[in-house]
Formats: C-alpha cells, structure tokens, sequence
C-alpha cells in the first residue's frame, strides 16, 4: 500500500470544491437532455398502438447482461474511490481497469446487437421504434465512451506521482460522470427492452 | 480502516440490491398481469435503483444539500416539461 496525498481543492464560498460542483451542473444540464429524449420516446409510444411494429422486440437477455455490466461497473469504481481515500494505489488501479473494461463490455454487447439490427435491415429509418432504440442507445453509449476515456485518463495519472497529487481528486468526478451513465442506463433499460 | 471496511460493504450491499431489483424488473415483465401494473411497478423499481446510485455511490446521502438541490432542479423543471407535453398529446381540447 502507498501512501497517496493529493492536493485538497481550494476552499469555496459553498463549501463544495469547484470541479464538483461543476460536474454536478453538468450532470443536471445531462438529465435535462435525456430527460427531453426519454419523454419524446414515452409520448411517441403512447400514440402508437402497434409497439414496436411487425419488425419484432428486442432481446431482453442482452439488455440484462449489459445492466449487469453496467452495475457492476458502477460498483467497481465506487470501490476505485475508497481504495483512493485509504491511499491503496494498485487497488485504485485495478478498481479502475476492471471498472474500463467494464465499460468497453457494455460497448462490445451493444454492438453486437448494433450488428445483428443492421444485418436484418433494421435501420433509424425503419419506424418510429428503431429511431428512437438508435437515438437513445447510441447517445448512451457516445457517453459510455466518454467515460471509459476519463477513467483511462484518472488511471494513466495513477502511474505519475506529480499528476496523481495535482489531479488524482478528479477520480470522484469521473466516478460522479460514470453512476450517472449507469442511471440513464437504468431507466432506458425497462423502456426498450422490458415494457 | 474500520470506516473503509465498511463503506466497501455497503457498496457491495447496494450492488446486491440493484442487481436483485433489477432481475425482479426482468421476471415481472414476463409475468401475465396487467400491463399498466407492470410499467408501474418496473418504472418504481428503476427509480428506486437511481436513487440507491445517487444515495450511496455519488454520496448525495453524506454531501451537502446544495449539491441536492443541483441534482434536483432538473427533475423539477423535466416535470413542468412532461406537464405541458403530456397535455397537449392527451387532451384533445
């Protein structure tokens, strides 16, 4: 175990570092854009009386696996910050790798079911359904991207000690970024493949 | 230690809790009830999963109520959104 210090954040008028604070509008300024698409998504589906359509469903075995992945992930980073706060920097590592791989599974399954859509002509322009399943997924995972590049960029500072004092409280950012992947995920999950 | 040890335990707690809600999510969507029942039911559960996400592994339990407040807003003003669009798709005036 190595004794890891970093940089405490400057003190604010609110009391809550800036970066956190930032991610957190962030994050709501995200929930307003998924929100926006989520509710177009259940109006579209209210107005429709044949859901999906003669192309058929989804498959929800798919669509648990990669919950799991995702919940899983979501608990692997969670355990990259603790590691962190008890200056455990092969964990952080490890928590960290396990949770990108974690991530790049998620991304693997998707599209692989991407793959099988497209070989039977399934297409955004298929019907309202299929616009929305590519919309909402593929949005998902431009933001399941994202992550897996910021949690490689928090790891890539683990192995420098002057990068990892200056910066390494940014770990509990990128994890904020990442539980909220895995709540939009939560709610897209039922809504495509389970109702 | 004994604070780390146990954090760690309630992060894997909470993993058993989302990952047994959400196979309760899967099993009732097969069960024959009623569909309006089902999309009650598997949408509670997937706000109770976000809320156990939000609570406990980004600590909006431990952290300060501003940050509440922030992860809030957009909840309230999606509301006003959903209000307005729900009724001019439903209410035929």
């Amino acid at each position: 175990m190595e004794a890891q210090a970093h940089a405490a954040p400057a003190s604010t008028a609110t009391g809550i570092p800036n970066g956190k604070l930032g991610i957190w509008v962030f994050l709501a300024s995200e929930v307003m854009f998924f929100g926006g698409l989520i509710a177009a998504y259940i109006v579209l589906r209210s107005g429709h009386p044949h859901w999906p359509g003669p192309e058929g469903h989804l498959d929800a075995r798919l669509g648990t696996l990669n919950t799991l992945v995702l919940i899983c992930s979501s608990t692997t980073i969670v355990l990259a910050l603790a590691a962190a706060k008890r200056g455990a920097k092969a964990a952080i590592r490890r928590w960290l790798l396990v949770t990108v791989l974690l991530g790049a599974t998620f991304l693997v399954i998707k599209g692989f079911e991407y793959h099988a859509k497209f070989s039977h002509h399934i297409l955004p322009s298929t019907n309202v359904f299929w616009s929305c399943y590519f919309v909402l997924t593929g949005f998902h995972a431009l933001h399941v991207l994202g992550g897996i590049a910021f949690n490689l960029v928090v790891l890539a500072w683990t192995f420098d000690p002057v990068s990892w004092s200056a910066r390494g409280h940014r770990l509990e950012l990128a994890g904020l970024y990442w539980h909220f992947v895995d709540i939009v995920w939560i709610f897209l999950f039922p809504l495509l493949y389970l109702l | 230690m004994n604070t780390a040890a146990s954090a760690v335990r309630t992060y894997l707690i909470i993993w058993g809790w989302l990952a047994g809600l959400m196979l309760i999510s899967v099993l009732l969507s097969s069960l024959p009830i009623p569909r309006a029942t089902v999309i009650l039911l598997v949408l509670a559960l997937s706000s109770v999963k976000a809320l156990l996400v939000a609570l406990y592994y980004m600590h909006l339990k431990m952290d300060r109520r501003l940050l509440i407040l922030v992860a809030l807003f957009p909840f309230v003003l999606i509301t006003l959104a959903l209000g307005v669009v729900f009724s001019s798709a439903f209410v035929r005036l």
